[in-house]
Parts: structure tokens; C-alpha cells; sequence
């Protein structure tokens, strides 16, 4: 342990005292820890500064403040996907869904080291950093979001997210992918390949078609959106397709998994893919969106099973093969619950409390969830499905829910776009404490 | 370096009791000391038993690949293999499999030839609610393989949906074979054709039952000589997808053909070559 505490700057001792405050007190060598202050709570290494992370270490600061939080996370700031699909479509900037640290520092004390978790070893109970720090911990919560499956679809690997980008990861390639729709003739095709569940965001494909359409409209109407998926049913479909046909007519084409949609080869230097039973469509904008699994110092930590994903015992996230590592967001398998981060957020409250309690060695508190996704079809068209979760039986169960209406009048659909911006201003103030 | 995983560990455990079992059967102490380890839902389910027919299966060799989880009971990913061992000369016949909560537990029966060259078939199946699916095999001279997985259905709040299009029946069948084939090596073949698969079970929007519509049987023939049957029930996903392998000895006229129980049929004729 000592030896450990050398390795790493920010030792136990160190926190101690400062608690709350990003503790940068000189280190008082050779005084057992539990000497100084006798409050020491114990320390929880957060790995991932998204939606899921984020949010936990800050519950677990307004859980108990002696609680010593280190949030690693490579980037100092940070896009998120919600909002994205917006931005591709022209309504937004990529700085109005930037957020950075400050708050989580400033305010709650929670130590954020902007480095990238390399590997984790369960047994001495450290996360090992790309600066070569170890950090140890008492309790360990991961929230790394996706990784791509590269070459799960033939052809695409990370050389061609470079031609035709995922954008699934909010930053840099969303940006690609926005220039080259902006550099696309008119009268080009926009195709998009949208995977098999599980995948982050099950309405967010057909979000990013309507948003595409909305920026096609306005600026290249003979341009055409062709979906191809690897499904039968998506998220809200009705809706969806009902709205299409509303406001953008046929400009947007949606080919199901059981009408030879599903694509299996990508080559991505001639902009085409091929379907299961040889269609081949040319592409002039190529937006794959692959197959996924959790990120992948999840694997590293061994909380994965043979899907890719992590299972999670339910009342309190925690891992079902590592003891004292708990995992949130889109890296888990949540499912009734969807991807996203919403639900990234409302589990890392239930974790924030399980660890909270359980360093205190009391039950954790009974777990339930919420979630809302919105989805824009236009700037002033929006729909939604909320959902309410509870553990029963020894699982995740959807204990109420809804959809928008079928039928409802332009007002409802307009009010929705509202309630999204308001969804979106909150959730971020929640999680960064910076909204915009 | 890691914590153990107890996924791991029970695998070890199990082959450990396997080998334990084989053991203590060679000395005579079966049955005494450890429950049989045939022991599997096929043995409380009367759909399964008829296929066995009174034999106890072997849990070797058969691969029954579905998702621990699924977020959509109404077409769920599997695939059946089998890549155990046999007598020489022997393969396998036949391949049933049984979903053991659905309203009726069958969901298709395969029939091999020595011309799939590989004993193995995709497809999407119906699972009415969490539940296990069973796969037994049954080899030409009457060896028989058991194995079963446990599926999760989990509805995704994000994955309902209001749409309800219903494909017209037989249409687009559509099939995709490789350009070639060499003598002795099974490729893949996939067959896709649309069709409600109506359950019989399900309400119209006039709040009447809908009857039963489904194909029934999948036939494939090369040059005139059977090489594949499916038989299915309406726990198969509708649009019928199968993926399956075929090592023909010449080149030649495939004939696919799909039956429904209204009498109907469709087909697609591809030319094989083999070089
Ligand atoms: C186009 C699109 C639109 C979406 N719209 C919505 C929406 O409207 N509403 C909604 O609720 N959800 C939406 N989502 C889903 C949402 O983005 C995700 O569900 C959410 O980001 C999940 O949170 P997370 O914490 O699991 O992962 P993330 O938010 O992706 O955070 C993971 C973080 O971990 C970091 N990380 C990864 N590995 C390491 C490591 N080894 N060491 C250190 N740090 C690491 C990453 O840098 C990243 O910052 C959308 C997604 C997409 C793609």
C-alpha cells in the first residue's frame, strides 16, 4: 500500500484533510493516515468524465464530502452526443454542447486528473494511469461509454471511420462528418448504416436522418437520406416515419433489416457498401454507425462477459465478477433500460448512494429509475419516450412508460422541441454544472 | 493479476464435475453419488421427449448460440451448430429446436444431408418472455445431442415502437450463394423471403383473432437431389431468414422453395458452380 501511495501524488494522506477542498496540502510523511482528522471515508476512483461518470462523482461528493473522488478523464472538455445530431443539422454550435470540470472541482472537490485509465488490477485494488500513476481505491466505478467493434463489419475499421466517419463519439468526427455533408453537391445521397441492438442511443439513427434532412432541405433539396439497418423495428418508429413523411416528404428512404438492409461490407474508399444479399449502394456522404461494446478498460477490469458488455447486479450497478467495481452507462447491461444518458446519469445517483452506504457499511437504498429520451424531427417537431424502472425479481423491469401521441397537433410536436432544450440545459447542469 | 471471474470458474467447475462423473461412471458409482448430467430442460417438456424418444442425449458437441439479452422478443438472433464427433460415416440428420415457454414450444426441425457438408443453421426466432431454448440432434444412425441456453426478453423503453406494416405473404424471396464453390468445402448460403408468420394467436385491429398464417416448410434441392428441409412453426420470426451451408459435388440447378399452410409456395432457382 505505502509503496503505492509513493507512486501516486495524490495519496490518501494527503486528502484527508482537505476533504472537500481540492486538497493541495503538503504531504505530512510518516503519520498513519487515520491520525489526521479521523474522518477518513475512503476513496472512489471514477474512470470516465461523460454523462455516467461525471455524475457519479459528484453524488458521491454530495453523498458524504469526506469521500475522496479522483475522476479520470483524458479530455478537459467534453462534447456530448445528445445534441450532436443538432449541430449536424445547422441549429447548433459545437460549443453549446461543450462542457468542462470546473464545477465538479471548484464546488465539490472532486479531484479530476485528465489522463486516460490504462488498466485496472482487481486484486491490489488499482487503476493504473496513462502517465503512469497508479491510483488505488476502495471502491472503483468505470463509466468509459462505447467502443467500436472495428472490423465487426467488414471493411470498416479505424482507417475508414477517417472516410466515412461514425460520429458516435461526439467530437472530431462529428465535425467530419458536418464538413462533408456541407461539401456534398446537390443531388447527393446521404447513407447511413444503423446497427443490431445493443447499441448506444436506439432512437439517435433516426434522429441524425431527420436532422440531415432538415440541413438537406434548407440547403441541398434534390439531396436524398437513405437508411440501412440491420433491423426490423426502431426506436419510436412511428412517430418517426409519420414525421418524415410530414416535414421532408420522401427525401428519406429507411430499408429494414427484412428488405435486404442489413450491410455487410463497407468500403469506405469508394463510399459504398454492400447488403447481406449483394445490393451495393454508392454513398457521396457515409455515415456508419458500427456494432459496439463497452469501453474497453471495462474488459481490461474484467467486468465483461462474452457479449462485450458488463452485467451488473441491478439494485446497485456494482459488478456481478468483480467485487468493488461498479460500472454505469452505456457500458452495462441495463436493458429494459436504454443507452443513454439519461439513464447514464440516473444510475450513477443509485451508485453514488450504494457505495456511499456501503463504505459506511449500511444497505443501500432502494434503487428506481427514470428516462426520458427526446428526439428532434425538425426544429420545431419533437418527440419522446419516457420510461420508469424498478427492480423485480432480481431484475431491471419497466414498471411505467410512454410515447408521444400519434395524432398530435403541430402545438405538442412544438412544445416538445422545447421540453428537449429544457431536458438538455438540465441534464447538463446536473452532471457538469455547466448549461448553456 | 485479476480478481477471478466467476463466469470462469464455473465453467472449470463444470468440467471438473464432468470429468469427476466420467470417473465415477467408469467405476460403476453413477446415479449414487451425482445427479445425471444429462440433466436439462428437455427432459420437462413432452415436445422434447418425442424427439428423444426415450434416449438420453449427450451435451457434447451441440452449439446453441442466442444473446444472453435480447431487447426484442420478436426476432432474436440464433444459430445451431454441431462440431462434436461421430462415428465414421455418421452425421447429423436432424436438428429441432424448442423455445419452452412459448404458447407451443416448437420452433423448427432441420434435415441434413451429407451435402450441407456442415451441420449448422441461422435464424431469428420468436421468444415470448424470458425463457430457455432447447436444441437437440439427432445423428443418421440415432445418436442423439442436447444442449439449451436461457434467453432474457427485455422490452427497451426506447425501442417501443406504433408501427405495425405487415409484409405481403412469399414475396421477394431472396437468396445469395458464392460465386463458386470448390469440391469438399461447405460455403454459406442465406435465404431471406417475407411473410407475416401470422401466430394465430394475435388480435386484428376489429379485436378478431387472426388466423394462423405461416410458412411451413423450406425445401432446397440441387439438381433434382434434396439437400436441406426446414420445417417451422410460428415461433420463427416473421420474414423467414436461414442461413445454412451447402458443399455440392457438381455444379448445377439449386431450386429453393418456401410452402405455406394456405397452399401457397414461391421459389428461386440459382446455378451452382462448382470449379
Ligand atoms: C448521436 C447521439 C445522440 C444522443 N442523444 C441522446 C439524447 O438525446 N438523450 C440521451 O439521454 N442520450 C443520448 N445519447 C446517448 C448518450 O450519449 C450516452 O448514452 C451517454 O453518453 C452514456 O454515458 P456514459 O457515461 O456511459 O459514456 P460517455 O458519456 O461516452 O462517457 C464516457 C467517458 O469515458 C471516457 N473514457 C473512456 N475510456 C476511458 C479510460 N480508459 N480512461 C479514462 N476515461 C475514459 C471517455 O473519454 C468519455 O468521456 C446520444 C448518443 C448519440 C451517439
Amino acid at each position: 500500500m505505502s509503496q503505492q501511495h509513493k507512486r501516486d501524488g495524490f495519496s490518501r494522506r494527503q486528502l484527508i484533510k482537505g476533504m472537500g477542498a481540492a486538497s493541495l496540502l503538503p504531504l505530512i510523511g510518516g503519520v498513519a493516515p487515520f491520525a489526521i482528522g479521523g474522518q477518513h471515508a475512503g476513496r472512489v476512483v471514477v474512470v470516465g468524465g461523460g454523462f455516467g461518470g461525471a455524475t457519479a462523482a459528484k453524488y458521491l461528493k454530495r453523498a458524504n464530502p469526506a469521500i475522496e473522488v479522483i475522476l479520470v478523464e483524458p479530455a478537459e472538455t467534453f462534447y456530448t452526443c445528445p445534441f450532436s445530431n443538432l449541430y449536424l443539422g445547422g441549429l447548433r454550435d459545437m460549443r453549446s454542447i461543450a462542457h468542462g470540470y470546473d464545477e465538479l472541482t471548484d464546488r465539490y472537490g472532486v479531484r479530476v486528473i485528465h489522463a486516460m485509465a490504462e488498466d485496472v488490477d482487481t486484486d491490489s485494488r488499482e487503476v493504473i494511469l496513462s502517465t503512469g500513476r497508479h491510483l488505488d481505491y476502495d471502491r472503483l466505478v468505470l463509466s468509459p461509454g462505447i467502443d467500436i467493434r472495428w472490423n465487426a463489419l467488414e471493411g470498416y475499421d479505424e482507417d475508414a471511420a477517417d472516410k466515412a466517419p461514425h460520429a458516435w463519439k461526439a467530437g472530431p468526427q462529428t465535425e467530419l462528418l458536418r464538413s462533408q455533408l456541407q461539401d456534398m453537391e446537390d443531388g447527393g445521397t446521404f447513407v447511413m448504416v444503423a446497427p443490431d441492438n445493443p447499441f448506444r442511443c436506439p432512437p439517435g439513427p433516426y434522429e441524425r436522418a431527420s436532422m440531415v434532412a432538415h440541413y438537406l432541405s434548407q440547403h441541398k433539396p434534390r439531396s436524398k437520406v437513405l437508411i440501412l439497418d440491420a433491423k426490423d423495428n426502431f426506436s419510436k418508429q412511428g412517430l418517426f416515419t409519420a414525421g418524415w413523411e410530414q416535414l421532408y416528404g420522401d427525401r428519406i428512404e429507411w430499408v429494414g433489416l427484412s428488405n435486404d438492409g442489413r450491410v455487410t461490407r463497407v468500403d469506405a474508399g469508394r463510399l459504398e457498401v454492400e447488403t447481406e444479399f449483394g445490393t451495393v449502394h454508392k454513398a457521396d456522404v457515409l455515415n456508419v454507425i458500427p456494432p459496439q461494446k463497452a469501453g474497453w478498460i471495462a474488459e481490461r477490469a474484467g467486468v465483461t462477459d462474452d457479449s462485450g458488455w458488463v452485467p451488473v447486479k441491478p439494485d446497485t450497478f456494482e459488478s456481478r465478477q468483480v467485487e468493488n467495481v461498479y460500472v454505469v452507462g452505456d457500458a452495462t447491461v441495463a436493458a429494459p433500460m436504454p443507452k443513454s444518458g439519461f439513464c447514464a446519469n440516473a444510475q450513477a445517483k443509485v451508485v453514488a448512494a450504494a457505495i456511499a452506504a456501503s463504505l459506511e457499511s449500511r444497505p443501500a437504498p432502494e434503487a428506481y429509475w427514470t428516462n426520458t429520451c427526446y428526439s428532434l424531427i425538425g426544429p420545431e417537431y419533437g418527440i419522446s419516450v419516457a420510461g420508469v424502472y424498478r427492480v423485480q425479481e432480481g431484475a431491471i423491469a419497466e414498471v411505467s412508460g410512454g410515447l408521444s401521441p400519434a395524432d398530435a397537433p403541430a402545438e405538442t410536436r412544438a412544445l416538445e422541441a422545447e421540453y428537449a432544450v429544457g431536458w438538455y440545459n438540465a441534464i447538463c447542469q446536473d452532471t457538469w454544472g455547466t448549461s448553456t | 493479476m485479476r480478481s477471478p471471474r466467476p463466469a470462469r470458474h464455473d465453467a472449470l467447475r463444470r468440467r471438473l464435475l464432468r470429468s469427476l462423473v466420467a470417473t465415477l461412471t467408469g467405476i460403476g458409482l453413477f446415479g449414487l453419488t451425482l445427479p445425471a448430467l444429462a440433466d436439462g430442460p428437455w427432459q420437462r417438456l413432452e415436445a422434447t421427449q418425442a424427439v428423444l424418444g426415450g434416449a438420453t442425449p449427450s451435451t457434447r458437441g451441440l452449439v446453441l448460440d442466442l444473446p444472453h439479452v435480447s431487447e426484442d422478443g420478436s426476432a432474436v438472433a440464433l444459430t445451431v451448430g454441431f462440431d462434436g464427433e461421430l462415428e465414421e460415416n455418421d452425421y447429423i440428420e436432424r436438428i429441432d429446436l424448442f423455445a419452452v415457454d412459448n404458447p407451443s414450444p416448437e420452433i423448427a426441425t432441420f434435415h441434413f444431408t451429407p451435402m450441407n457438408g456442415k451441420p449448422e443453421v441461422s435464424t431469428r426466432v420468436r421468444l415470448n418472455e424470458t425463457q430457455d431454448v432447447i436444441a437437440i440432434a439427432t445423428s443418421h444412425q440415432g445418436e442423439r445431442f442436447a444442449t439449451a441456453r436461457e434467453v432474457r426478453i427485455t422490452v427497451s423503453g426506447c425501442l417501443m415502437r406504433n408501427g405495425n406494416d405487415q409484409p405481403e405473404p412469399l414475396s421477394s424471396p431472396r437468396v445469395s450463394v458464392p460465386s463458386s464453390f470448390s469440391v469438399g468445402e461447405p460455403e454459406e448460403i442465406r435465404t431471406l423471403i417475407n411473410h407475416p408468420m401470422e401466430t394465430g394467436l394475435r388480435e386484428g385491429p376489429d379485436g378478431e383473432t387472426l388466423p394462423r398464417h405461416i410458412i411451413e416448410r423450406f425445401t432446397v434441392s440441387v439438381n433434382g437431389e434434396t439437400a436441406f428441409e426446414a420445417e417451422l412453426h410460428q415461433s420463427v420470426s416473421a420474414n423467414p431468414y436461414l442461413r445454412f451451408h451447402l458443399a455440392p459435388e457438381n455444379s448445377g440447378e439449386a431450386l429453393f422453395e418456401w410452402f405455406d399452410d394456405s397452399g401457397e409456395s414461391a421459389r428461386h432457382e440459382v446455378e451452382l458452380s462448382v470449379g
